[in-house]
């Protein structure tokens, strides 16, 4: 019943980057031209909210440990709920930058569950050393929708810090397993 | 700029090197696996994980129905992934809890217990030798999930049945979106507490270390397990749709998530100790079930009419107060009649009402659920009237005092349908009792 954890974590780190890619191109082109087909402004925060729903999915079939239960459910919650916000303020349904405020808490609360989730030292292992990365990245990350929220004036360098964000935890979600085939070949290399 | 390249190395290592890469182990399957009925004893128990463990000599205890160790030394094999203990003293005819704890090489300590039985059944893990009964927490986890399960449904159904016809003011959709997209995500949360504090009650792990502990068998082998699943991945969807019939003014979208959401309540009357009972069938289910939602419907109906129809939409007060005291006597005659007829099926004898624990709840709920009722009958007959007439009085007060009540009235529900209803006599033994 339970998916092997490889699957789950590609499929994570593939939205993560998809994600991140599509806030890049924003960032790159300018938010004009890159909303210049509607469709394109929906395309994170769809993305985000989807995430949510299909993490719930994860959540579920993470009963091996309360307390893979208990972070998925969070990290569910936060993309939800924070997909559901940017999805509702390029709708014009909310108008306040400070509603940035939600994908920062988002941010924070999935960094910390990070952190939680992780009762070992930095360098125990690799896992533990990518889960305290992941976990500080998105900690400190929340200060990107929080900028935009109370200087949005200085859109690129928030919205570049928030686009990087997830282009590294797609990168780290998918080192985050000892035999991803994204590293696969290095798994020939005797140990030391 | 040392450390900088000692932090580039570490990070360059932690990506490229997966062979050193490590979580902590879990449990893949075992043998016997978890509660299934083999037909010889087995001459050891052996725990399969998906990596390399460290235990101790009481990594794997096999405990008979009172209690008995009969279990050995617990050993590992194929490099540390394997544990066996051998046992003995096992007879066909019973049934057998296995509790066990490892130390995974990240160092933490995940733990677990199942059942199995030789020639017969196994319990669910909830009836595993050392497990604990109830508490109040499970009350109080279980009362949130009905509260936010009103939340959701009774506005939904104010909204899309009682206001269906009405031109509703925006300020009123907002709250209404609000308030059932909240309940929605809340109804997700109780459930899960509720589920890892009735798992909690049997693993029976000190601390921290329930945060390792496997929910695998309470999750796919239990009733109310995969109710939680079910429920948990489908109020997910619920909230989803209301959110994007918020976001899109997509209004029909509360249509699906209401009927979701009726269909997904049945999980809970099909996980409560109706699932559990030597009486259960399909008739008591679904009686629980129209029980349970008439009761949402009429709490969730009376937080819409005092916390989102009263403030924000004077003019609708009327229409929205009288089309639900319409619906209203439906939902008091399914709650009455449900009730009474699952009263009759798991009381045996008239007694047990002043007798057990479960009957001294029965008679409490049925108390208050009179006030309640009183309440509601002079809303009923002695506002409705007024207002029909065009009259506005201010009944908020009223309306807020009825909702109170019937919050207490949920709180009492859920301590009663985590109470044990009394013992039938040809009740099928269980390896430990988890009652109150």
């Amino acid at each position: 019943m339970i998916p092997h954890a490889e699957t789950a974590h590609w499929i994570a780190a593939s939205v993560a980057l998809l994600l991140g890619l599509v806030l890049l191109s924003e960032v790159i082109v300018g938010t004009d031209v890159f909303r210049r087909r509607r469709w394109r402004a929906y395309l994170w925060p769809s993305l985000a909210l989807v995430s949510g729903v299909l993490i719930w999915l994860i959540a579920i079939l993470s009963t091996f440990s309360t307390i893979h239960l208990l972070a998925h459910a969070i990290w569910a919650e936060a993309a939800m709920i924070a997909g559901a916000v940017e999805l509702a303020v390029v709708r014009g349904k909310l108008s306040s930058p400070r509603w940035s405020l939600v994908a920062a808490a988002a941010l924070l609360i999935s960094g910390l569950s990070f952190l939680v989730h992780e009762q070992n030292p930095w360098l125990y292992s690799r896992a533990a050393f990518l889960h305290h990365a992941i976990g500080w990245m998105l900690v400190v990350a929340a200060l990107f929708p929080l900028g935009r929220a109370l200087r949005p004036q200085r859109t690129v360098l928030w919205g570049t810090g928030f686009a990087l964000t997830f282009v590294l935890l797609a990168v780290m979600l998918f080192a985050d397993r000892d035999s991803a085939s994204i590293f696969g070949h290095f798994g020939e290399i005797p140990r030391p | 700029m040392r450390r900088l390249a000692v932090a580039a190395v570490a990070v360059v290592a932690a990506l490229a090197l997966p062979d050193v890469g490590l979580a902590h182990a879990t449990l893949t399957t075992s043998y016997p696996r978890a509660q299934s009925t083999i037909q010889v004893p087995p001459a050891e128990v052996r725990l399969v994980f998906n990596q390399s463990v460290t235990v101790t000599s009481r990594a794997i205890q096999v405990l008979a129905a009172d209690g008995t160790l009969l279990s050995g030394t617990a050993t590992t094999r194929n490099g540390g992934a394997v544990v066996v203990a051998p046992v003995s003293r096992l007879e066909r005819g019973s049934a057998y809890t296995v509790r066990w704890r490892v130390t995974s090489s990240d160092g933490h300590s995940p733990g677990g217990v199942f059942t199995f039985g030789v020639g017969v059944p196994a319990p669910p893990p909830t009836e595993a030798v050392g497990a604990a009964g109830t508490s109040w927490r499970d009350d109080v986890a279980r009362w949130a999930l009905f509260a936010a399960l009103a939340l959701l449904i009774g506005p939904l159904v104010v909204r899309v049945v009682v206001l269906r016809r009405s031109s509703v003011p925006a300020a009123l959709e907002q709250r209404v979106h609000l308030l059932t997209t909240v309940a929605a995500f809340l109804v997700i949360d109780a459930g899960i507490v509720a589920f890892v504090l009735r798992a909690a009650n049997a693993l029976q792990l000190p601390g921290i270390d329930l945060l390792y502990g496997d929910l695998k068998p309470f999750a796919e082998h239990t009733r109310f397990g995969i109710a939680f699943l079910a429920m948990t991945m489908g109020f997910a969807i619920v909230a989803g749709l209301l959110l994007v019939a918020w976001i899109f003014d997509r209004t029909a979208l509360r249509w699906p998530a209401l009927v979701l959401s009726l269909a997904l309540a049945s999980g809970l009357s099909l996980s409560s100790h109706q699932a559990t009972e030597p009486n259960r069938g399909t008739l008591p289910e679904v009686a629980d079930w129209l029980h349970l939602v008439a009761a949402c419907v009429w709490v969730g109906g009376l937080a819409a009419l005092a916390l989102c129809v009263w403030p924000v939409a004077p003019a609708l007060r009327r229409t929205a107060f009288v089309g639900f005291s319409r619906i209203a006597v439906v939902l008091v005659a399914l709650m009455v009649l449900g009730g009474a007829y699952l009263a009759l099926v798991r009381l045996p004898s008239v007694s047990d009402l002043w007798t057990t624990h479960y009957g001294h709840v029965l008679l409490v709920k049925a108390a208050i659920v009179s006030v309640a009722l009183g309440w509601g009958a002079a809303h009923h007959f002695l506002v409705r009237p007024r207002l029909e007439r065009g009259a506005d009085p201010e009944i908020r007060p009223s309306l807020v005092g009825e909702l109170v009540v019937a919050f207490v009235v949920l709180l009492v529900a859920a301590v009663l349908t985590n109470s044990a209803p009394p013992a039938v006599r040809d009740r099928t033994p269980v390896v430990a009792g988890a009652a109150r």
